[in-house]
């Protein structure tokens, strides 16, 4: 691995970590506070540790060799792109059908996952372009 | 783009990871230029020339566009 990857991991791990903890005390938390002002403090809580990982990401791409930069950018358009039209259309499924599936919230939590999710196979069918040998 | 940059290394007795790691760029972006699926940039072609000792134009060639 190179080193520009391994600073990333090493920086975007706890940040992640910190993220998934935060939104797991979101879930345990929800019932203890009455005040809306803490209750908002809860929810946006978890944009920090997202902040920490936007400037983690912006590093790797900046930093890693432009064939690397190239592959990451395709993954990230098309990840980007399968994500957003994809939980606007399942949105769009909900509100046109009497199909209650799931709260609002428990739908948004899997938005990050899936966005990670579709990068990841994203970057591996980029990445078929341009074997190692 | 045709290139030399496969000859060159083996010439020097270097493996890919070798090369890489003077270019400071990863082993498949190596092979990617060798087998001509992946063209470099400007500042990366002038680092491959320097680190051989060419012009550009001795190791990189003008294929049929």
């Amino acid at each position: 691995m190179r080193k520009v990857h391994r600073r990333y991991l090493r920086e975007f791990l706890p940040a992640s970590v910190a993220y998934a903890v935060l939104i797991i005390a979101y879930g345990f938390l929800a019932r203890g506070l009455e005040s809306v002002l803490w209750r908002c403090l809860r929810v946006v809580l978890p944009l920090v540790p997202v902040i920490l990982m936007i400037r983690v990401m912006v590093r790797v791409i900046r930093d890693q060799d432009e064939l690397e930069r190239r592959i990451d950018l395709e993954a990230i358009a098309i990840a980007s792109m399968v994500t957003g039209f994809g939980f606007f259309t399942f949105g769009m499924l909900l509100g046109a059908s009497n199909w209650q599936a799931a709260k609002a919230d428990a739908v948004a939590i899997w938005v990050l996952p899936y966005l990670f999710l579709s990068f990841g196979l994203a970057k591996i069918w980029v990445s078929r372009r341009y074997p190692t040998g | 783009m045709n290139n030399h940059v496969r000859k060159l290394r083996t010439e020097q007795g270097w493996s890919q990871a070798t090369l890489a790691d003077r270019l400071d760029v990863s082993r498949q972006t190596v092979n990617a230029i060798e087998t001509g699926k992946y063209d470099p940039s400007l500042p990366l072609a002038f680092g491959i020339a320097r680190l051989f000792g060419l012009s550009i134009e001795a190791i990189f060639v003008p294929g049929k566009e």
